[in-house]
């Protein structure tokens, strides 16, 4: 971990800036895969490919106008959403953002017609996230189940846990009203609650 | 009184300080009380930290390296940067 990763952000920017090879190297190894998270959401993944590698063509040239008010990541993630907003506009289609219910059915299943619980959460997790990581067949099998998850709701959740992106800041990328982001993530955590549940009972993935 | 099936539908905006004051009260009385739903509590906010110290959303080498690719021919092919960007709202 960087003790001054703002400071580190700026240098690769003014590198990025001259047109240094050895900077976009590093920035498409850092920074492509939030972008295909943002682009999957928008469209299938051979597009979303096809838009985020266009999209590091635009960014030589466009990068001298970044100013740094958002960041790096958030600007870029912006870019990519645009230009897929843009495309879907043109061959209408439209993204359906549509949840009636907060609860996953496996999980609304659990409780008793009066509310409460009739199958309870079977384990307590003692371990740290970081301790539960080291086990390597977890890591793979949360890669897997974050593959199943419903392109929007992963989008979602890889935007707003693994890249810390602010709420406000999803919404603006998805393009989703804060209520259906709010429910895209309460859906996809409680896929990943379920999934390492059964894991960590059955050592099944 | 919150009942555990509904305290389980907002149990992320819980975590995410997105509750009403309220409405987050309720919540930690029902919690007090109710050993399952701690769990639940305690269940889901591990699960999504797990994401946080994961590599999310991995990406292939061979993309890595087809972008670069793409990238380094355009930069090759680029004229010499002006000075000044007069696109620029600076
Ligand atoms: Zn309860």
């Amino acid at each position: 971990m960087n003790a001054h990763p703002d400071l580190d952000e700026s240098r690769l920017v003014e590198a990025l800036k001259r047109g240094e090879q050895a900077a976009f190297t590093e920035a498409v190894s850092t920074y492509t895969a939030g972008m295909l998270a943002v682009a999957r959401y928008y469209v299938d993944p051979a597009n979303a490919e096809e838009i985020v590698q266009d999209c590091w063509v635009t960014v030589i040239d466009a990068i001298r106008r970044f100013e740094g008010r958002s960041g790096l990541k958030t600007w870029l993630h912006r870019i990519v959403a645009n230009r897929c907003k843009n495309q879907l506009r043109t061959s209408h289609r439209e993204i359906t953002t549509d949840f009636s219910e907060r609860l996953e059915p496996e999980l609304d299943s659990r409780f008793k017609a009066s509310g409460r619980w009739a199958t309870p959460p079977k384990l307590r997790f003692d371990e740290s996230a970081d301790a539960l990581l080291e086990n390597g067949a977890l890591s793979d099998c949360l890669d897997k189940h974050l593959g199943h998850l419903p392109e929007n709701q992963r989008s979602a959740l890889i935007l707003y846990e693994a890249h810390q992106h602010k709420s406000d800041d999803v919404c603006n990328i998805l393009d989703v009203s804060a209520s259906n982001l709010r429910v895209m993530l309460h859906r996809a955590r409680q896929k990943i609650f379920l999934m390492v549940e059964t894991f960590q009972e059955t050592g099944e993935c | 009184m919150l009942m555990c099936r509904e305290l389980a539908g907002i149990a992320s905006d819980y975590i995410d300080g997105e509750l009403s004051t309220g409405r987050r009260l309720s919540v930690q009385m029902h919690l007090m009380m109710c050993r399952h739903c701690r769990s639940f509590i305690g269940n889901l906010r591990a699960s999504t930290e797990l994401l946080r110290g994961h590599s999310s959303a991995r990406v292939e080498q061979s993309v890595i390296d087809r972008i670069n690719h793409c990238v380094t021919e355009a930069l090759s092919h680029r004229p010499e940067a002006p000075d000044a960007d007069p696109d620029s709202d600076r």
